[in-house]
């Protein structure tokens, strides 16, 4: 019934017979891996039985629970599918049976009686009562509306009409079932992950474009398969990255043939289009190897559109003329650190501060940035060196990597001071210098200005800090988290010359 | 379960002849039909849910017939056919009274619940449920003419010209017009604990007094409440001004008591009775080789076996009923009878079930971050954020080579978001809009020998070696 998607026949024959001849009223179908292909699998199956000649006629709706955010646009998809009613923004957008003043999206109650409306409406022309078989698929159920689950689980028993809800989600059923029994269990499916194999034959099966460059194909989407399949199982996204490297790869043969034609431009210039050579085919392979990997870094995680990154990959004309070399790949620079590192001077000090004060804990300021009187300038402390080992217990966790923890303001400053005093009153302009007799007077002049305040709160509002404490909260100093990583606040520390690393209270 | 066992009945099952093959899915029709709706076997006299089924249908008798006032509550354990046997006690039944049916799973207050009885009165009763000579109904349009705002009551509006039904505020004095409608009236209160957890169980209250003072006589209807729960220590949840006017009745059913009725079951349904043509050669055919097959999968220790674990963890009916429904899909022309390995297979996707059955195919970073996990646990840190795993995995990939290396990229952060949607990975932690994403913490759902298990299997010496060294 269904060749497009390899690796779901057991699954189809089973749906299908299920649908099609006495379905549980409950049904819960668990994907990890791949829920846009199985919800696509599903749809063919319902589809191919709507049309199907059987004792009873089947009518499906298929909801999204993260689309559907409320309850209300949950019912009015439902019962509007059901009812195969599409709503027309002319009319006004008005539900299924909304001309005759019913509405059945208020509350669940409302929601029966429509299932129930809906199932007598579609009865109509039939002789016998009860012929209608609605299906309710609800594809990410783990993401429905927490009150809805238990009486969505329930539907045919509320409803009293002959109706099937199927549950599709990516995490099983006991992780998301709700305490104390209140849903019936359902009737499992639990769909294996795509092999490779089966995500290979279903990707070519897509192709449509081109049939002499199909053989081309087929060998391009093995070799993407055989590198990206360790890390992602999702056809989806396999097929995402096919679709930015495939133009690329494809480019050099295109070339080549548009020359040749252009060549004999003269004779017959229908002919058929000739399939690269074996020769050429491992070429390209060479070539476009070492991209494919880069590809699924960038795409994957979507830090670049495809398009664009096809666009910014694209090789070289007639790449095939040149002697072989290695393909450069673009890869995404992070737009982050070109915001940053346009930042004044005063920011990144700011950032900086913030950054060591969200590391070390603050019992070991004073151990850290304290200056004896006699030591004024300069007295480069070294670290702590290893994280002290306690034994038998339990080692404890960087702080870096359990994240940063949050600091009052007014700490930041006094580490702002104590990095300012070592680091930038050489830059200063000695103007005043008269003015200030004590040392580190003007750093401390120079960190209570407004700006650095307004600073704070610019910083805050790109996001580069967050603020834990409310923003009415009046009484204490506000607290602030540092949002910069490590490797950015490195990159800071170079720009500014500061030596970061005799600042941190464990080792990095 | 060794495999082994039913190798007795390969060879009958190998194939089926061409002419048989439309034989099988009528089969299978039917018996999906007798699983859904079952036949109640021939029990015997003294069984639970026979009892049940006289004291209920003496109770609906003095209601409907003799207008009597009652109430009782039926309770049994999850799918031990309490809405079964009230619903075939209704079909009985000669004259048809109002049934109404409410949900504590739907109605989930007593306004939405008051607002249900209204719209099922109204819908089997005609277009008004307020019988004509009622003075509260008078009272009631009074009241609405008085008042030009109650027409603005959205309850209105939502249900429409079809039901019209009183303001909200006279919802309450609805229940004590029902021993006055021309009918006898039925509730039904599903999930009946759940009302008694509503504030004040006002509803129960209105319901159970309109019960008590229902006197039979002065040309009154009956009215009947019958609440259906699982949960046994309902009554005590009733406040005292509730349970006062409770009759105390309690009606239990029960699952079947012995493995012998289950096994009983078992056949039945699996013989469901199917419309044969005595004459026809083909149907005779395949009757007799079901039959016959039946009768061997059934003597098979090892059905046997499973059918008894599951009648001694659970005598859940519906779990059965999940059972032979994933043994019967699975029967194609190729492979007509059922077979132990199917039922083992189905017992393995429907009763026990692993919780996560793919675990050795994750992807190759998911591997990773799932030994990593482990790897910190055993350090003492169960609770985990992202970076530590990360770091946990670039220490390893440093120190060995472990193939295919990927560090740079974003698809291992990509993987631990797959683990978390999978709920493999648990976030331990509130999430909060401001903090990073990063640190949030988590723990893993899966036990280390489950891990360990996957990582055997799927094969890949670099990841077990990894993976023995957390220790």
């Amino acid at each position: 019934m269904d060749t497009t998607h390899p690796g779901y026949e057991d699954f189809t024959t089973q749906f299908s017979t299920l649908i099609s001849t006495m379905p549980p009223p409950f049904m819960y179908i668990n994907d990890a891996d791949a829920i846009q292909t199985t919800v696509a699998v599903i749809d063919n199956v319902l589809n191919h039985l709507l049309s199907a000649p059987g004792p009873s006629k089947i009518s499906y709706a298929r909801a999204d629970a993260i689309a559907c955010f409320s309850a209300r646009l949950l019912y009015e998809s439902i019962i509007n599918a059901l009812a195969s009613w599409t709503p027309q923004w002319e009319d006004g957008a008005v539900n299924w049976g909304a001309d005759n003043g019913v509405r059945w999206n208020d509350t669940f109650d409302g929601f029966v009686h429509g299932l129930r409306a809906v199932h007598a409406y579609l009865g109509k022309g039939k002789k016998k009562e009860g012929d209608v078989r609605l299906v309710v698929v609800v594809e990410r159920a783990e993401r429905l509306i927490p009150e809805l689950m238990v009486p969505l689980t329930r539907l045919a028993e509320l409803a009293r009409v002959d109706l099937c809800v199927v549950f599709v989600s990516e995490a099983p059923w006991e992780t998301i079932r709700p305490p104390l029994g209140a849903s019936p269990d359902p009737y499992f499916f639990d769909i294996p992950p795509p092999t490779k194999e089966d995500i290979v034959k279903h990707l070519i099966s897509k192709y449509s474009s081109h049939p002499p460059l199909k053989p081309l194909y087929t060998h391009f989407i093995t070799t993407l398969c055989d590198v990206c399949y360790p890390f992602t199982h999702d056809p989806h996204e396999l097929a995402y990255i096919a679709a930015a490297r495939w133009p690329g790869f494809v480019k050099p043969v295109l070339d080549a043939n548009k020359r040749d034609m252009d060549l004999d431009a003269d004779s017959d210039s229908e002919e058929a289009f000739q399939p690269p050579s074996e020769e050429t085919r491992m070429r390209l392979s060479r070539l476009f190897n070492p991209s494919l990997s880069l590809a699924l870094d960038a795409l994957y995680p979507r830090l670049q559109n495809a398009t664009d990154w096809a666009k910014a990959n694209e090789p070289p004309p007639n790449l095939l003329d040149h002697p072989p070399t290695n393909l450069k790949t673009v890869v995404p620079s992070d737009e982050k650190d070109a915001g940053i590192t346009s930042l004044p001077r005063l920011s990144k000090f700011i950032l900086l501060a913030s950054f060591l004060a969200s590391t070390n804990p603050p019992k070991s300021d004073l151990r850290i940035f304290g200056r004896g009187l006699d030591e004024k300038k300069k007295r480069k402390r070294r670290a702590s060196g290893k994280p002290t080992k306690t034994k038998g217990g339990v080692t404890k966790v960087a702080q870096r990597l359990l994240g940063p923890t949050s600091f009052t303001l007014d700490r930041m400053l006094a580490i702002l001071g104590a990095l300012l005093e070592e680091n930038d009153v050489d830059s200063r302009i000695q103007g005043h210098a008269s003015e200030f007799s004590i040392p580190g007077e003007e750093t401390d002049m120079e960190i209570s200005r407004v700006a650095v305040y307004a600073v704070v709160v610019e910083l805050t509002s790109m996001r580069l800090l967050t603020r834990t404490s409310a923003v009415d909260r009046l009484d204490g100093p506000p607290t602030f988290k540092a949002a910069v990583g490590y490797e950015m606040a490195l990159c800071l520390a170079k720009e500014l010359d500061v030596s970061l690393a005799d600042f941190f209270w464990e080792v990095m | 379960m060794p495999p082994k066992r039913t190798s007795p009945q390969k060879k009958a099952s190998q194939s089926l002849p061409i002419h048989l093959n439309h034989c099988i899915n009528s089969q299978k029709r039917a018996i999906l039909a007798s699983i859904h709706h079952p036949q109640p076997l021939v029990e015997k006299e003294h069984d639970t849910n026979v009892l049940a089924a006289q004291q209920i249908t003496s109770l609906l008798e003095g209601s409907v017939i003799r207008g009597e006032g009652n109430s009782c509550l039926l309770l049994g354990p999850r799918a031990s056919g309490k809405s079964k046997l009230l619903d075939s006690c209704l079909e009985k039944l000669q004259t048809k009274p109002i049934v109404i049916r409410l949900s504590g799973w739907a109605q989930r207050n007593d306004r939405l619940a008051l607002r249900e009885i209204a719209i099922q009165l109204s819908q089997q009763t005609g277009t008004t449920f307020l019988s004509a000579n009622d003075p509260t109904e008078e009272e009631i349009e009074n009241e609405e003419d008085a008042n030009p705002f109650l027409d603005q009551d959205p309850i209105q509006h939502a249900t429409g010209s079809t039901a019209v039904l009183p303001p909200a505020s006279h919802l309450p004095a609805l229940i004590s017009v029902i021993p006055t409608l021309a009918h006898p009236t039925v509730i039904i209160l599903d999930a009946f604990d759940l009302f008694a957890l509503h504030p004040r169980q006002s509803l129960l209250y209105c319901l159970l007094d309109t019960v008590q003072s229902c006197h039979a006589g002065q040309g009154r209807k009956g009215l009947a409440v019958i609440g259906v729960t699982s949960r046994v220590d309902t009554v005590q949840l009733l406040e005292k001004r509730v349970k006062s006017r409770f009759s105390g009745r309690t009606i239990r059913t029960g699952p079947p008591t012995t493995f012998t009725h289950w096994l009983g079951t078992v056949e039945t349904l699996l013989l469901p009775h199917v419309r044969h043509d005595p004459d026809d050669d083909v149907d005779n055919q395949w009757k007799d080789a079901w039959a016959a097959s039946i009768d061997r999968f059934l003597a098979d220790k090892a059905v046997e076996e499973i059918l008894n674990e599951t009648f001694s963890i659970t005598r859940d009916f519906r779990t059965l009923v999940r059972l032979l429904t994933a043994l019967v899909v699975q029967l194609t022309p190729s492979n007509p009878f059922p077979l132990a390995s199917q039922l083992q297979s189905a017992a393995m996707t429907q009763r026990a079930r692993p919780r996560f059955p793919f675990l050795s195919s994750l992807s190759y970073p998911s591997m990773c971050l799932l030994i990593a996990s482990v790897h910190s646990e055993t350090a003492g840190h169960p609770l985990f954020t992202f970076e530590m795993l990360h770091d946990l995995f670039r220490a390893q990939v440093r120190s060995s080579t472990l193939a295919p290396v990927q560090i740079n990229g974003g698809s291992i952060g990509m993987a631990f978001e797959t683990l978390v949607t999978a709920r493999i990975f648990i976030c331990a932690s509130p999430t909060s809009s401001n903090g990073a994403k990063g640190y949030l913490k988590y723990r893993s759902a899966v036990e280390r020998d489950d891990v360990k298990k996957a990582v055997e299997k799927a094969g890949q010496v670099n990841m077990k070696k990894w993976l023995t060294k957390a220790q």
